[in-house]
């Protein structure tokens, strides 16, 4: 479905907690806008406490914002009943009824979302096979593990079909391998005409997947663009790889300062600032009778656009 | 949205049946009950009517056991361990899921009521090979079953803003006190002072009047004089469940969960 404006659009949304009787409410999300457009895959990145959960909250109505306002598909439809079986939700380490098997727990999705019981039973098998689950699905949940947990709530997000799947944390406490599986099944979603919103503290894993990326720290958005923009507009510095190693007066003649790399085995490895460095130092190596092997710009991450966004001021857990 | 309510229903019936607690509690109650066969042995006077009276009570403290203890958790377990979640995120109204949760286990409570009410009446029936079948066991149990129903809908509403303890003292003081109103209105009537009077009966009204449902002396002295107190009873436990749960729904409507 083409559609003009945007899926998912969030305004102006502020949100404090109370701490306590007597102390002021803390601010979780200051004035955070973005917006999220048809089959698209959105990173909401942030490190841990930045506001993502609380956001996803909101969007599903689970907490209520101070202030702003939340916008699902155009506003065509009142918030309700029919916007929620278009949304598919995944809440950060779901939990279920202990004492359903996985099966009986998708039956009771279905039933709650208003599908029929032979759409229920065919969907969920399908979704379980492809969470890799079949195997556990008269296995009381009771039984499962932490990654079996997370893969059956991605099965009931993806129950019925949403046009919008909302993940907090899809790929947290999956093993590498369960981690490319999500992957795969974000990108599918994606090809099957769905927008995918899905929130992660691990830079690499919306690197690689997503179209756009939205950075919030400490409540406030601080980076938001295409992938390849935020990554492409800046590079970082310039590797050379020579060989020889040269000695430092042959270099110093080749106008390298002494601190400008280091040696890693037969290879010299140099870092030029930028490229008209990068050329001087080349045509002052060849002189010296050095072989360039290679010369890559190394562009920034999102990981380093993050760091730099803050401010380095306080940014633990930026990375894991 | 009723098919919601339902499957929500239908799902806490699940939970509560698949509660381990619970069936230790209705064992015992079930024990209980069928020991007052011997009771007969052990005193003097109308055998059967000492077998009914200790019998209603049993099956009235074990029912109340029952709803306090699956009520108090019915909204705040699901909150604390965050099944919630999806639940609401589904096309699931917030009224919807306290509806469900609070008729999920009206209907446990009816069955667990119904087998301690039915191992009574077996009991009576078959005391001493010469028993009569005491109808008047149903009509108790069904009053009892009521105020059960009642005590649920206050122990879900204490569930959705406190914690499961408090939720517990709050509806077990309500179930001392709700016994006790008729007290309440008749002390306040002595006062000499207007507004305590009107106070008193201003509280009489707006706690629940369990004795409304108690007809166990009626049933054991020479049975029920009308059913028309049943009708009043069923009529006053849907009017005032209804207020009870209107009052839940309304403070769960925007609450943020953790
Ligand atoms: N219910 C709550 N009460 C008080 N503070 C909260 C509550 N939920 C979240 N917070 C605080 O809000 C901040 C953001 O939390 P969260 O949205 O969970 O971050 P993230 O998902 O990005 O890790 C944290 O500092 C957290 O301590
Ligand atoms: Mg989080």
């Amino acid at each position: 479905m083409i559609r003009q404006g945007p899926i998912l659009s969030i305004e102006r949304l502020s949100k404090s907690y109370p701490t306590g009787f007597w102390r002021k409410p803390v601010r979780v999300l200051s004035d955070l806008s973005c917006e999220v457009h048809a089959n698209e895959i959105v990173g909401f990145l942030g490190p841990n406490g930045a506001g993502k959960t609380t956001t996803i909250k909101i969007l599903n109505r689970l907490a209520f914002p101070d202030a702003g306002k939340v916008t699902l598909f155009g506003g065509q439809v009142r918030d309700g009943a029919d916007v929620r079986r278009r949304i598919g939700f995944m809440p950060e380490q779901p939990y279920f009824y202990e004492y359903l098997t996985g099966g009986e727990f998708l039956r009771l999705c279905g039933q709650l979302c208003g599908m029929s019981r032979a759409d229920t039973e065919s969907r969920s098998s399908e979704l379980l096979s492809r969470v890799g689950l079949s195997g556990a699905r008269d296995t009381a949940i009771r039984k499962y593990s932490k990654g079996m947990m997370q893969r059956l709530g991605l099965a009931q997000a993806l129950l019925h079909d949403p046009e919008l799947v909302i993940l907090d944390e899809p790929m947290s406490g999956l093993d590498p391998m369960g981690r490319m599986e999500v992957r795969g099944i974000i990108r599918d979603l994606k090809a099957a005409g769905k927008t995918v919103f899905f929130s992660s503290h691990i830079l690499s894993d919306v690197e690689a997947l997503c179209d756009r990326v939205i950075m919030l720290h400490k409540g406030r958005k601080v980076a938001e663009g295409r992938v390849e923009e935020l990554i492409g507009a800046e590079t970082l510095y310039i590797e050379l790889v020579v060989s020889p190693v040269l000695p430092a007066d042959r270099l110093a003649a080749a106008g390298i300062p002494p601190d400008a790399g280091y040696a890693q085995g037969a290879l010299l490895v140099l870092r030029a600032a930028d490229n008209e460095q990068a050329n001087r130092w080349i045509a002052g190596l060849l002189r010296e009778g050095g072989t360039v092997l290679s010369c890559v710009p190394v562009k920034k991450g999102l990981e380093e656009i993050f760091m730099e966004r803050v401010g380095g001021s306080d940014s633990t857990g930026a990375t894991s | 949205m009723l098919r919601r309510i339902f499957s929500i229903a239908a799902n806490t019936f699940r939970e509560t049946i698949r509660n381990k607690i619970l069936y230790a509690i209705l064992a015992f109650a079930l024990f209980v009950i069928g020991m007052t066969f011997f009771l007969a042995d052990l005193s003097v006077g109308d055998f059967a009517r000492i077998i009914a009276d200790v019998g209603l009570a049993s099956i009235h403290i074990f029912g109340v056991i029952m709803a306090v203890f699956l009520g108090i958790t019915l909204v705040s377990n699901e909150v604390e361990r965050k099944t919630i979640y999806i639940l609401l995120s589904k096309p699931v109204r917030r009224f919807e899921f306290i509806f469900g949760k609070t008729l999920g286990l009206s209907v446990t409570l009816l069955l667990t009521t119904l087998a301690m009410a039915t191992v009574l009446f077996l009991v009576h029936f078959s005391y001493r090979y010469g028993g009569r079948a005491e109808v008047g066991i149903f009509i108790a149990s069904a009053g009892i079953y009521m105020e059960l129903v009642l005590l649920t809908c206050l122990a879900s509403l204490f569930s959705t803003f406190t914690t499961p303890v408090l939720s517990a003292i709050f509806t077990l003081s309500l179930f001392l006190v709700g016994h006790l109103t008729k007290y309440l209105y008749v002390l306040g009537d002595q006062s000499k002072v207007e507004a305590v009077r009107w106070a008193s009966r201003f509280i009489f009204y707006l706690l629940p009047n369990l004795e409304n449902f108690n007809w166990k002396n009626e049933v054991a002295y020479g049975g029920l004089k009308s059913f028309s107190i049943l009708g009043w009873a069923a009529g006053y436990l849907v009017a005032y469940a209804a207020c009870v749960l209107c009052l839940s729904c309304l403070l769960f409507a925007r609450k943020d969960f953790k």
